[in-house]
């Protein structure tokens, strides 16, 4: 793992030097290229804004009037069988819809629990599982302006269920 | 998106006037279309320097290389993206860079999903593979989930990076399950929004 840790630390200034330094080597004009790379990004940043702020909003709403907890209340008389405390669930609610939100309840948890305390290592993985699909479904298909996603929502749901019962399975096997 | 957006905010909207907490959604909601724009603002100049290296990879060739070392696996996971060396390149590049918790992640993503979408010939063909690129990286599969890690380190953790190997697999299998999601899903597009 401290090998792992390592590369994702090197390899962005890594990159940051090689792929300029590589492209200069085949002769294109780097400073150039960059700028209009920069460029296309920058649009495709704007246009994503609109998008953004209809799915925060949507957030925002549900997660402000309270809704989200009232449905994570919900869910965690389901899970409480399972041998995971109720105040696992409101993370895993959040995990899909809110990022932020998501990594400051896991910080909460982790505190309270201990970082390496079994349950401050559950609410690490169930964090670590899987990434946000609200936010990511919201932006790539923004990026693109495409409004109809079909069934790209269901599927980031489902797979972000797998992810969390994998967690909770390796969680198990990890504690005993 | 249409059904889950308005249930967002019609569930929203009845909870608050259910509990009496309108003006804690209200201010809630202002905050959040604060946020869309705080992000963007913040997300701008990380994107535009990924960008313009990715502008600099691709027009060097790297990308290409790159689509031709990962041509075997990317090809069995965008089956209708065959041959189209440079979106296989930028996803490749995208998917390697999830892997190590980069910054450059979304940047590339959303590179990838607009080269998606140029190289498609039917909007089947280009959804199909934007779902794909999409699935993969919502469901997150990383093996330096560096944020957890700081916090863990921050909290006073012995082995902050311990849980890398376990959200790694957890990982693998919402992309694993998100993408056959995906198949089952897409039998019949016409009935879904």
């Amino acid at each position: 793992m401290e090998i792992l840790s390592r590369i994702g630390v090197y390899s962005f200034p890594v990159l940051l030097v090689g792929v300029p330094l590589y492209a200069w080597r085949k002769g294109v004009p780097v400073y150039e290229t960059f700028i209009s790379g920069a460029q296309d990004g920058l649009k495709t940043v704007i246009g994503t804004l609109p998008y953004l702020v209809a799915i925060f909003v949507g957030v925002s709403c549900f997660r402000g009037s309270g809704a989200l907890d009232l449905i994570s209340r919900f869910l965690g008389v389901i899970l409480r069988p399972l041998g995971i405390p109720a105040d696992m669930l409101p993370l895993v609610v959040i995990r899909p819809i809110s990022g932020s939100g998501a990594l400051a309840i896991t910080a909460d948890l982790v505190q309270r629990y201990g970082p390496d305390s079994p349950f401050g290592l559950l609410a690490s993985i169930l964090q670590g599982a899987t990434d946000t699909s609200f936010f990511v479904v919201t932006l790539y298909f923004g990026a693109v302006g495409v409004k109809r996603t079909r069934h790209a929502l269901a599927a980031c749901l489902f797979g972000d269920l797998c992810g969390f019962v994998a967690g909770v399975l390796v969680w198990r096997m990890l504690v005993r | 998106m249409d059904t889950v957006w308005l249930c967002l905010i019609a569930l929203g909207c009845a909870t608050a006037l259910l509990t009496g907490q309108v003006d804690a959604m209200m201010m809630s909601v202002i905050d959040g279309a604060d946020q869309a724009i705080q992000l963007v603002i913040g997300l701008a100049g990380i994107y535009c320097l990924w960008s313009g290296i990715e502008k600099l990879a691709a027009e060097s060739g790297l990308v290409d290389a790159l689509a031709s070392l990962t041509r075997p696996v990317l090809s069995f996971l965008f089956p209708r993206l065959k041959g189209d060396k440079h979106p296989l390149g930028t996803i490749s590049a995208t998917v390697i860079s999830n892997m190590l918790g980069l910054s450059s992640t979304t940047p590339l993503g959303l590179k990838a999903m607009k080269e998606i979408q140029r190289v498609s010939k039917t909007e089947d063909d280009s959804m199909d593979s934007m779902i794909r690129l999409v699935v993969m990286c919502a469901a997150g599969f990383c093996v330096f989930p560096s944020s957890i890690i700081a916090i863990r380190a921050a909290l006073g953790s012995s082995a902050p990076a311990a849980i890398s190997g376990p959200c790694a697999l957890a990982g693998l299998a919402a992309t694993t399950g998100g993408l056959l999601a995906h198949r089952v899903l897409s039998r019949n597009p016409g009935k879904r929004r």
